[in-house]
């Protein structure tokens, strides 16, 4: 920090404390250290950033996003990318002209034909767009006029490991700072009782062996930790080490968080330290934690049409529809970058079933949480994203009928959806071929994808860097156009 | 006002090389190195620097010969002395749009104060130097005027120096208490006792400092704290680090890092043992524990993965991973084209990874704990015993063969027939499995239920199999000793009842050879093995008749098994329901059963027509060869295992010998479950793959062919030697390497003063910080060289030093002129490491064990965190937390899954491990708050200190709390600080004294017991003192 600026903070905490009684006023404090924070708190007006940024690139769009992170892949071909000619080419060959020699993954690689897969499921157009999507989402089908759907997203990578890691840090190799940490790097924090980007973990209901997740995927790479993800766990502590101790009472914590406040302040007197005060800081605001966390993760006072909209497993805790109330209320509280992950979706076999009941599981809740935003006003600066890390080939792996069939991984396109935030509702954007192979029109790679995030937020995604290793990193790397055609 | 400066802080920090400005302006010389060459690199180089892909004209302002060169315009870049004629200061001062640089629409621009500076430093001469890193360090001249202190060294006159410069003066020495917490916690990662207090304050000789620097460095507990920033570096975990993220076996490397540092190994060898202990002539145990260093790197297995990728991608991380550790070069940019900013070509960068190219290594690592190549690491004690008992093995097989050579066999000829005619039944189960079958249901070994009438239905002999269930259930053996061996035309059968009160909506038959891909189904096609309709998932019609025994069949070659093979293993599936089994068997060509032969002709004409068999792969292969061919070896191999595995009669002879033998294999094979293993490093025998330049680092577009190399602009070393690793390593110790010494230095120093002399540490190159005292640099690299690599001698200069010795107490001038402590008019202070976090609070405590080394260990966790995220499958999916000692021991010896390490690690700043992490950033969060009031580590850590208190101090509280306060902190509280913790007391003693059952609840946190002779309440306040008193900055802090 600026000497000048520190010791101006400095001065005044040393005012501060030393007239303050014991039990300091978190909210005084807070504002004290920071005075941005609570100005926050007229809708539509976006505070000025105060992380490495000290004001915004460009007029944001978007105060906070919500990404609703389907891991493992969902299929294009059965939810968003309706390919009707498909269905006269059940069991035929994928023609060489489509496949273009790209290379496919080791696991259909050896097998003898690339025999392509209809969708087993209907589809058909819904809103004043028209958009085409399959029976398998009907809740979502509803919302379609607030939604922009982009079938040409693509990227390199075709196995989940790298392809995540890819698409959540801009690398397909660990230790870069995933997106939620270069927001909360290049803005600062956006709320002082709960953490300004927060992860969720969904429950899921196709089978059982999927996708791992990594704490990087959410991680600070080599940006203090401070920035990285914190999971809101649905089990336990909401978050980590939340809760005193079995027998220690809010009393007897206040007693201990009393007396550390006044030895810290001794110790500053004595050696002059600043960071002292952080820490005293720091430690009023795991207090305000304690009490703040609860109430979050507390929906015993949503009214029952509320809860009614979420669908039955809003009162499942960890499922996704839980979840997505969950990030409804973050973002109510400040929270800049919510994600909730779902696994699941890695179907190459046995796509059918698993991809019906995974399905089930985050339809309503995600095109309620559309609604539940846009009913309180939220969505116009709130951008909500549901996607995947790529998509799954037309081809079948394994065996085909016209009811059982797998899909392979597909890097070169895959469908994802947009809202709120500054996109453009009631939209399809993009084009592929009628296998849904190859992108015809308007390809998205997802660094696009990321960059247009960053702009809506009022970030130039070449602008936010961090010198590491000599070189300025950003978390597009050397990639990333703005997404024009798909802007408010 | 805020705003303000919040701006003032965004502009310092996006601009790194301003955040420890320099003095030039107010200094008459330039030093072109400090001074310009950042400026050139920041703004110029994208266009005038080492990339010739991004170059755009002829100039170059990277290069001596270039900058001073005729430019094709007949003018020059730069004129000494002339900056009116240097056609460099002419267009950054050009007011015409078209010829101004940097370019109007560049990002990077060049302030007036930064314009002067070029102009300044040509009218002094211009003058040239190589970038300051690659030139070999020389030890400077002790400064003058500044003089070595009394209590100090060299050091000290470096520093003092530049503070005389910025007008600072140094701190006065630390009080003796903070003195020995510092440098114990610094040398050993732990806080001194009470007792090691006493006896430093207690010894006033002169020499008492440097005795106690001397202790610490010959501790055991010295290696543990200097391997833990190495294995930073190393980037070392316990497990693959992606996608599965199964756990691996690499912890004798992470001790053997630890007993290398203790032996004080000289940095030279410590270097080349672990980038080349493997190439080492005749290398030892150790030698190749520690090449084990090249395989730290994160290694996947994910299904799908192509082998070339993944190759390439365990390549570039070795080469950037020791560019960082030693050289402190980026070579992350040259993966893709040449460096913008240092002279490293992207052809140089493949040159380095050739020297990866020839891995005896598979890309993909199987999820497996020893993904090879490994060896076995045994103790001083499991290798004496293992050396017993191969020389008892090797001379009962002596005896052995001595006995079968004295058998004196003669084939008697064949006299059984193989084939039958006819089919003929034979029966496998009935009543119970064959013989040697090991019997499993849904993956786990568990006994088949065998149930008898007449409470339930029976068929056949008596007894039947019954089994019931929800969705899929399977039971099935393999490892039958006498197997079966199927004809084509054979039939298998069995019979089966439905309990018409719950039937099944699948039947599937299962059949094993060496895997399970003979199926056939009755009734709905639900289990999804194999490919329905073909032999893998043959359909069989509709699920028979509930209530009565239905005999079913299929022949062997609807399913796919060939003549002549050998089945030993076989699955009854369901889907729901409840369903009796019995009576399975073959209708068979071949005679079934156990065959006894006497002829080894005989035998091997049997064998020689089976497809499949469990005899080893070698002799099968040899005796399907003709007689005549097989070598004599060969011969001798059949032959015995013949005498020795088939014909019963010779097996009764030999068998004293023969149950010698297989009693001492049981012990060897016991014995080695004990004997720890690890990865280490091995080339091919035939060097066969080539290294290409990867176009944009894209593994499958090869350009232009490489061979191993060394960068030909790092310094001047040349050295002579094959391509090999060991080349490469010699390379990088050489004692006229301008970077090891200085980067490594470097690192040591940022370990006590929390920033390096350089702050990049990760980055000595022209975007890296210049160093804030680079004589004192090139002083400490030159005398570690010439110290013969004497690592120990360098950290105990360091901690002698006076100005390490300093008070860490910050006087508002400290802030106003050197915020960040970089020129050390104080002595250090700041957080303690995650691990050192824990360390302390476990020694403060006296819960910490001190057993060193072994597998990873697993302290308290909340549930659930590997679960939320693992792939389902993976063997770290559920974290099995320890018990006993293993809770309490050094953090160093924590499991470390690296996709999801320890939360109250990565919380703290510590790196995932993922990859190669040359500095830790220190923040100070809620989150770090809410660990250090409510983890059970802590807590615990607690309850067992405030026993200390009640029992080690005197009865007034005032007593305890001094106890306490020395304990965590190392000094004697004053009176303000008693009377607050008394008051805090006293309240927590009525909370509890109110509410006796919380109290109890409190003594119950962590698994170490409570001294149930104290008072409940009490110990609970106490605990909660305790709790405060860990949490106290001063005692999470180094000062």
């Amino acid at each position: 920090m600026d000497p000048r600026i520190e010791r101006q903070l400095l001065e005044t905490r040393r005012h501060f404390f030393g007239k303050s009684a014991a039990g300091i006023g978190t909210a005084a404090l807070a504002s004290l250290l920071n005075p941005t924070l609570f100005a926050d708190d007229k809708p539509n007006k976006i505070s000025e950033p105060h992380g490495v940024m000290n004001a915004f690139h460009h007029a944001p769009t978007a105060k906070r996003v919500i990404y609703l992170f389907m891991a493992g892949a969902p299929s294009q071909i059965d939810l968003l990318d309706y390919k009707p000619k498909l269905n006269e080419m059940f069991d035929k060959e994928l023609p060489d002209s489509i496949r273009k020699g790209q290379r496919i993954t080791t696991m259909t690689s050896g097998q003898s034909r690339l025999p392509i897969a209809p969708s087993a499921f209907k589809f058909k157009q819904h809103g004043k767009a028209g958009t085409w999507v399959s029976e398998l989402l009907p809740h979502t089908a509803k919302m379609v006029d607030d939604l922009c759907v982009i079938k040409t997203v693509n990227t390199e990578a075709i196995n989940h490991d790298p392809a995540i890691t890819y698409i959540q840090t801009g690398s397909q190799l660990p230790g870069r700072p995933s997106m939620g940490a270069w927001l909360s790097y290049g803005l600062g924090k956006s709320t002082e009782e709960l953490p300004s980007f927060v992860v969720l973990h969904s429950t899921w209901s196709a089978k059982r062996d999927a996708q791992a997740l990594y704490s990087r995927l959410w991680g600070s790479g080599w940006l203090p930790s401070e920035h990285q993800g914190v999971s809101l766990r649905s089990k336990g502590d909401p978050v980590l080490y939340l809760s005193n101790p079995d027998g220690v009472s809010a009393k007897v914590r206040r007693n201990m968080l009393d007396g550390l406040s006044k030895l810290n302040q001794e110790e500053f007197a004595q050696t002059g330290d600043p960071e002292i005060n952080t820490r005293i800081a720091q430690y009023e605001m795991a207090y305000k934690m304690q009490t703040s966390v609860p109430e979050l993760t507390d929906i015993s006072k949503e009214p029952k049409h509320i809860l009614d909209m979420y669908g039955p497993d809003v009162h499942k805790k960890g499922t996704f529809a839980a979840n997505c109330l969950q990030a409804r209320r973050l973002a109510e509280r400040g929270v800049r970058f919510t994600q909730i992950f779902i696994r699941g979706w890695d179907q190459h076999g046995n796509l059918p079933r698993d991809i019906r009941l995974q399905c089930k599981d985050v339809d309503q809740g995600s095109a309620a949480l559309i609604q539940d935003l846009k009913q309180r006003g939220m969505l116009d600066d709130t951008l909500v994203i549901w996607g995947g890390e790529f998509g799954r080939t037309v081809y079948c792996q394994g065996t085909l009928t016209k009811t059982q069939y797998g899909r392979d991984h597909h890097p070169r396109c895959f469908s994802i959806w947009m809202a709120g935030g500054g996109i453009k509702p009631g939209m399809v954007y993009g084009e592929t071929d009628d296998f849904s192979y190859n992108v015809i029109e308007n390809p998205i790679h997802f660094h696009d994808l990321n960059t247009t995030i960053l702009h809506c937020l009022g970030i130039n995604h070449e602008k936010l860097t961090y010198r590491f290793q000599g070189r300025d990193f950003r978390l597009t790397d050397i990639h990333g156009n703005l997404i024009k055609d798909i802007l408010v | 006002m805020n705003k303000t400066c919040y701006s003032l802080l965004a502009i310092l920090l996006l601009n790194n090389n301003l955040l420890f400005p320099t003095t030039a302006i107010s200094e008459d010389r330039i030093d072109f190195n400090r001074d310009i060459k950042p400026l050139f690199s920041e703004t110029c180089y994208t266009c005038h620097g080492p990339d010739k892909n991004t170059r755009e004209t002829d100039l170059r302002l990277d290069t001596e010969e270039s900058v001073f060169a005729e430019l094709d315009s007949g003018t020059h870049g730069i004129v000494k002395g002339k900056p009116e004629e240097s056609e460099v200061y002419l267009r950054l001062t050009s007011k015409d749009s078209d010829m101004v640089m940097p370019p109007e629409d560049a990002e990077k621009k060049l302030a007036p104060k930064q314009i002067k500076l070029i102009k300044q430093w040509i009218v002094q001469g211009a003058e040239w130097k190589g970038h300051w890193s690659y030139t070999k360090p020389v030890r400077p001249e002790i400064p003058k005027p500044a003089t070595i202190p009394a209590d100090g060294n060299e050091i000290d006159a470096f520093i003092q120096q530049r503070l005389l410069k910025e007008g600072l003066t140094p701190s006065k020495r630390a009080t003796k208490e903070k003195l020995i917490r510092r440098v114990t916690l610094d040398l050993t990662g732990l806080p001194p006792t009470l007792k090691e207090i006493d006896a430093f304050l207690n010894d006033n000789s002169p020499g008492s400092y440097e005795k106690l620097v001397d202790r610490l460095l010959d501790s055991k507990h010295y290696g543990e704290q200097q391997a833990r920033f190495w294995l930073d570096v190393a980037r070392y975990g316990d497990t693959h680090g992606l996608h599965l993220d199964n756990e691996r076996s690499m912890w004798p490397y992470r001790d053997w890092v630890i007993s290398s540092f203790n032996k004080n190994d000289p940095f030279d060898e410590f270097t080349i043992n672990q980038l080349a202990g493997d190439l080492l002539p005749k290398p030892s145990q150790e030698q190749l524990i520690a090449s084990g260093y090249n395989r730290c790197n994160v290694s996947t297995s994910e299904g799908g993965s192509i082998n070339e990728e993944v190759r390439v991608r365990y390549a570039i991380d070795r080469v950037e991973t020791l560019g960082i550790t030693w050289l402190a070069i980026s070579f992350n940019c040259t993966v893709c084209h040449d460096h913008k900013y240092d002279p490293i070509s992207q052809k140089e960068f493949y040159q380095l990874f050739a020297f990866y190219s020839n891995i005896d290594e598979k890309p993909m690592d199987g999820n497996a704990l020893l993904p090879p190549p490994s060896i076995q690491v045994p103790t001083k004690d499991q290798k004496t015993k293992l050396d017993g008992l191969n020389k008892q093995i090797a001379s009962a097989k002596t005896e052995l063969q001595k006995k079968i050579d004295g058998l004196g066999y003669k084939d008697p000829g064949d006299n059984q027939k193989t084939k039958f005619e006819t089919l003929k039944e034979y029966v496998w189960i009935d009543d119970s499995i064959p013989a040697g079958a090991v019997p499993v249901t849904e993956g786990k070994p568990d006994k088949w239920e065998f149930v008898s009438a007449p409470d339930h239905p029976v068929y056949s002999g008596k007894k039947s199999v019954r089994r019931s269930g929800k969705g899929r259930v399977q039971q099935y053996f393999t490892k039958a000793t006498t197997p079966l061996l199927v004809s084509e035309d054979d039939v298998f059968f069995t019979h089966v009842y439905i309990d018409p009160a719950d039937p099944p909506h699948e039947l599937m038959l299962q059949f094993y050879d060496t895997d399970w891909q003979h199926r056939c189904y009755w009734g709905r096609d639900i289990v999804q093995f194999g490919a329905t309709g073909t032999p893998t998932r043959l359909p069989m019609g509709k699920i028979p008749e509930a209530g009565k025994w239905v005999r079913l069949e299929v022949t062997a070659k609807q399913v796919g098994i060939p003549d002549g093979t050998l089945i030993n293993g076989w699955a009854l599936t369901q889907v729901e329901g409840t369903v009796y089994w019995d009576k399975s068997g073959i209708n068979s060509k071949y005679q079934q059963g156990p065959k006894e032969y006497e002829s080894q002709k005989a035998w091997e004409l049997a064998v020689a027509n089976i497809k499949k068999s469990n005899i080893p792969k070698p002799i099968l292969v040899a005796i399907k060869k003709e007689t005549k061919k097989r070598s004599t070896k060969e011969k001798k191999d059949i032959h015995n295992y013949f005498l020795t595995k088939i014909n019963k009669k010779t097996q009764k002879t030999l068998k004293p010998q023969l149950d010698k033998v297989a009693q001492l294999k049981k012990k060897i094979t016991e014995l080695n479950k004990h004997i720890p293993n690890t990865l280490v490093m091995k080339e091919k025998m035939d060097p066969t793959t080539e290294t290409f330049i990867l176009t944009r680092g894209e593994y499958d577009k090869q350009g232009e062919k490489v061979t191993a190399g060394i960068p030909s602009n790092v310094g001047s070393v040349k050295i002579d030697g094959p391509p090999t690793r060991l080349t490469l390593a010699k390379w990088i110790v050489h004692p006229d390497h301008p970077l090891t010494a200085r980067v490594t230095m470097n690192r040591i120093w940022q370990q006590y003063f929390g920033t390096g002399i350089v702050k990049t540490a990760e980055d000595f190159g022209s975007q890296g910080e210049w160093p804030s005292h680079p004589k004192l640099l090139d002083w400490l690299a030159v005398e570690f060289i010439e110290s013969g690599w004497d690592v120990k001698h360098m950290h105990k200069l360091i901690v002698m030093s006076s100005t390490y010795q300093q008070t860490s107490n910050i006087k508002p001038e400290h802030i106003e002129k050197d915020p960040f402590n970089r020129l050390l008019a104080r002595g250090p202070r700041y957080r303690l490491d995650a691990e050192m976090l824990r360390d302390n609070a476990l020694a403060i405590s006296g819960l910490l064990k001190n057993k060193m080394g072994g597998r990873g260990v697993s302290p308290y966790q909340p549930l659930g965190i590997w679960k939320e995220v693992g792939y389902t499958s993976s063997n770290t999916a559920n974290y099995k937390q320890s018990h006993g000692d293993d809770l309490y021991r050094r953090s160093i010896y924590t499991f470390w899954k690296r996709t999801s390490p320890p939360p109250t690690m990565i919380t703290f700043d510590a790196p995932s491990r993922e990859a190669c992490s040359a500095r830790r950033a220190r923040t100070n969060t809620p989150l770090q708050a809410l660990i250090l009031m409510n983890e059970t580590q802590y807590i615990e850590a607690a309850r067992i200190l405030a026993e200390r208190l009640m029992k080690e101090a005197g009865d007034s509280p005032e007593d305890k709390i001094i106890h306490g306060f020395r304990i965590c902190t190392g000094r004697i509280p004053n009176d303000k600080e008693i009377s607050i913790i008394k008051d805090i007391f006293k309240q927590q003693l009525e909370e509890y004294k109110n509410s006796p059952e919380a109290a109890k609840k409190l003594l119950n946190v962590g698994e170490a017991k409570s001294d149930k002779s104290l008072d409940t309440t009490e110990l609970a306040a106490w605990t909660m003192v305790a709790n405060l008193l860990l949490n106290l900055d001063e005692t999470v802090t180094k000062n």
